[in-house]
């Protein structure tokens, strides 16, 4: 736009200078006739008017400057009487272009072209040269050229060109600086808004846009709040509606506790003297205390999931070796293993044993998958395996006996799942046992995974990173795979 | 004859409980408010008391803190419904020597008791030194330059279990077994708080304990190697 404009004003400009340099030649040309024609035709005078004609620039109109004239025998005029060739000592005849002097040859009025002026001092100026004729008295034909530079123009022409760069520039800066403004009054508020919703779906339930003024973007955060607002509401409603629940389970475990206790005190004075009562009673003791221990179990199951789905599950986390934790846990299930006729290898293959844990999660989580193993066993020997490596630590526990249907497998975690509901437990367990060592293992930032092929047996695995809260790079264990 | 007063608003329960110790040859006194107990405890002291956490009146760790202001020696045993929560160890820290998890076998009870009232094992006799602490095992205090540290017994058989063998790295577990009597126990809460109550009272600085030091990933041992004396 900016080139346009200049280009406008330097053709005004250009233009303006044609017109009056042609009027001012028209003038001199004039003038110099008639000197000619009237001021006498001595050699002397002849010179003297063409000098003076030459050098008359300035008495014509004093205010155009660079004004340059010289005069030429004309191309016809081939034996004049006198030479009176004459030029403003300043520019050499090369400013002529050689092209206007064949027009002027040729036409009979006034002919112009634009050119380069060249000045006796070397420097070159674009200006305009006019061509006309002069008769002379005793000389003949001659041509008169105008010589009109632009210099004025052309500094004319730089300082617009300057101030126009630099409005330009002021203006480049002013659009760069109102852009930048204006993407902040447009960007800022949504990538605050992106922040917000960002921030809101992390769970800061709380966070709401901040809406200034009665734009779209306002209107947006106006909805997004609304928005908000509303999953707010229903998600603390559901929050309080859970809470209620899980506090209502917890309750109930708690306050069942009181009375069973005085239920089992009773139960254990009774179960002592069963001897002395008749057969029936003496059963019905037995019963009762054994049905006793089982409610106690799951009593007990109960109120550990309620805590794992109030996430109030509290860790003690101390370092433990893991291999003495197994290895023990497998003495205390000697006995039942023995009765079972299950024989348990243990294969430790371990650097370095020792992990960070609640302790009392861990070893509940070895006897829940021990004790399913041997119950499950069918006299086959139950194979357990500890491996480690950097950043975890696996425990498995394999057994060869009944197994599980591999279509059951991903279920077994699931509470009160049972691989046959037709088919009575031998050791009672309460169904919660293996969600309640799954979630354990979560805990613990581990994992416990299953395996499983009627009659072939299953696999149970306990991953477990060396420190809560680091990344299992590799398990070191892999589960077996049904082909 | 032993007594052992059962703090419980549970009026069944308490019956249930005094039926039971009187079967195993154990007196006791029944109140049923938290802010009763001082009273009955003040005149008659009894052997043991059995604190159930929630009570009318007083909560059970503030009566356990007040029992342990105005006796250091007398075992208590807290009777919980809850057995993980912030409860047990306030008032492990607030001077309770073990804790029972409703609902508990009565047998278990019973031994549980018996544990905290029997006196150290009597095949060891005369002073225990232990850094610059003198462990008196008849007299059943512990003196340092001369100046007696009051320990509650169960801190006592804490620290006579670990400086017997100085220098022998115990397991939690070994410690529940040993002191409080479990079989299989991995409570190491129970084990915790009270080295920290016994470091309190025998470390010079129990940030930087040097008389009972955690062997990391295994338990505790007593740090400086002491003589068997007499």
């Amino acid at each position: 736009m900016g080139s346009a404009l200049l280009n406008r004003i330097s053709t005004g400009v250009v233009n303006e200078k044609i017109k009056s340099a042609l009027s001012e030649s028209t003038l001199a040309v004039y003038s110099a006739q008639f000197r000619f024609t009237s001021g006498g035709v001595t050699d002397a005078a002849l010179k003297k008017i063409a000098q003076e004609v030459v050098n008359a620039k300035k008495a014509i109109r004093a205010t155009d400057s660079g004004r340059e004239v010289i005069l030429i025998r004309s191309a016809k005029n081939l034996d004049p009487e006198v030479a009176i060739d004459t030029v403003s000592n300043r520019v050499s005849y090369e400013s002529i272009p050689s092209e206007l002097r064949d027009r002027l040859l040729n036409s009979g009025d006034p002919v112009w072209a634009r050119s380069i002026i060249e000045y006796a001092d070397g420097h070159k100026v674009p200006g305009i040269v006019v061509g006309d004729k002069l008769s002379i008295p005793r000389v003949g034909p001659y041509d008169i050229y105008f010589l009109f530079s632009f210099e004025s123009q052309v500094n004319t022409l730089n300082l617009v060109k300057n101030y126009l760069f630099l409005a330009g520039f002021i203006l480049l800066l002013l659009i760069v600086g109102i852009t930048y403004l204006v993407i902040r009054q447009v960007i800022e508020p949504v990538r605050d808004a992106a922040k917000i919703a960002e921030e809101f779906t992390a769970g800061k339930l709380e966070k709401r846009i901040s809406v200034v003024g009665s734009d779209e973007i306002s209107r947006l955060g106006i909805s997004f709040n609304a928005m908000a607002t509303a999953i707010e509401q229903q998600i603390k409603r559901l929050e309080n509606l859970s809470k209620v629940q899980q506090r209502f389970v917890s309750d109930v475990s708690h306050e069942l506790r009181t009375p069973l206790t005085t239920i089992r005190m009773a139960s254990d004075l009774i179960y002592a003297y069963r001897d002395k009562f008749e057969p029936n009673i003496s059963r019905s003791a037995e019963l009762l205390q054994s049905q006793i221990d089982r409610f106690e179990l799951l009593l007990a199951d109960l109120l550990e999931v309620s805590r794992f789905d109030a996430t109030e599950a509290a860790m003690e986390i101390s370092e433990i070796d893991l291999n003495e934790m197994v290895a023990r846990c497998i003495t205390d299930l000697s006995l039942i293993s023995a009765e079972k006729n299950v024989v348990v290898n243990l294969e430790k293959d371990l650097v370095n044993p020792i992990v960070s844990v609640d302790a009392r999660r861990i070893e509940r989580i070895l006897r829940n998958l021990l004790t399913n193993a041997i119950d499950h066993a069918n006299e086959k020997p139950v194979d357990v395996t500890i491996k480690s490596n950097s950043s975890a630590l696996s425990v498995s526990i394999r057994d060869y006996g009944i197994g599980i249907d591999p279509a059951q497998v991903p279920r077994v975690f699931d509470r009160f799942w049972r691989a046959d509901p037709a088919r009575a437990r031998s050791r009672g367990g309460t169904g919660l046992g293996l969600s309640i060592a799954q979630e354990d293992a979560h805990l613990h930032d581990g994992t416990l995974k299953a395996w499983g092929k009627l009659n072939e047996g299953a696999q149970f695995i306990l991953t477990l990173p060396r420190k809560i809260g680091w990344k299992i790079e590799a398990e070191p264990i892999e589960l077996l795979t049904t082909k | 004859m032993t007594s052992v007063l059962v703090v419980d608003d549970d009026q069944d329960l308490a019956e249930m409980l005094g039926i039971v110790l009187n079967g195993a040859g154990i007196e006791v006194d029944l109140v049923s408010r938290g802010d009763e107990v001082m009273d009955v405890f003040r005149n008659n002291p009894p052997d043991l008391v059995l604190l159930d956490l929630m009570l009318p009146g007083l909560d059970g760790i503030e009566v356990c803190r007040q029992i342990r202001a105005f006796s250091v020696r007398v075992p208590i045993v807290m009777l919980t419904a809850k057995g993980d929560t912030h409860d047990v160890v306030l008032g492990l820290e607030a001077g309770a020597d073990d804790y029972m998890v409703k609902p508990f076998k009565p047998s278990e009870l019973v031994a549980r008791i018996r544990t905290r009232l029997r006196r150290t094992s009597s095949e060891l006799s005369g002073i225990l030194l232990l850094a610059d602490i003198a462990i008196d095992i008849l007299e059943h205090t512990i003196t340092r330059d001369g100046k007696e540290i009051p320990l509650t017994r169960l801190e006592f058989d804490l620290l006579v279990a670990l400086a017997k063998e100085p220098g022998r790295v115990f397991t939690r577990e070994a410690l529940l077994s040993e002191v409080w009597g479990y079989r299989h126990s991995t409570d190491t809460r129970l084990v915790n708080v009270h080295i920290q109550r016994l470091r309190a009272k025998v470390e010079h600085d129990s940030e930087n304990p040097t008389i009972i030091t955690t062997v990391r990933g295994i338990g505790y041992k007593a740090g400086v190697s002491g003589t068997r004396g007499h």
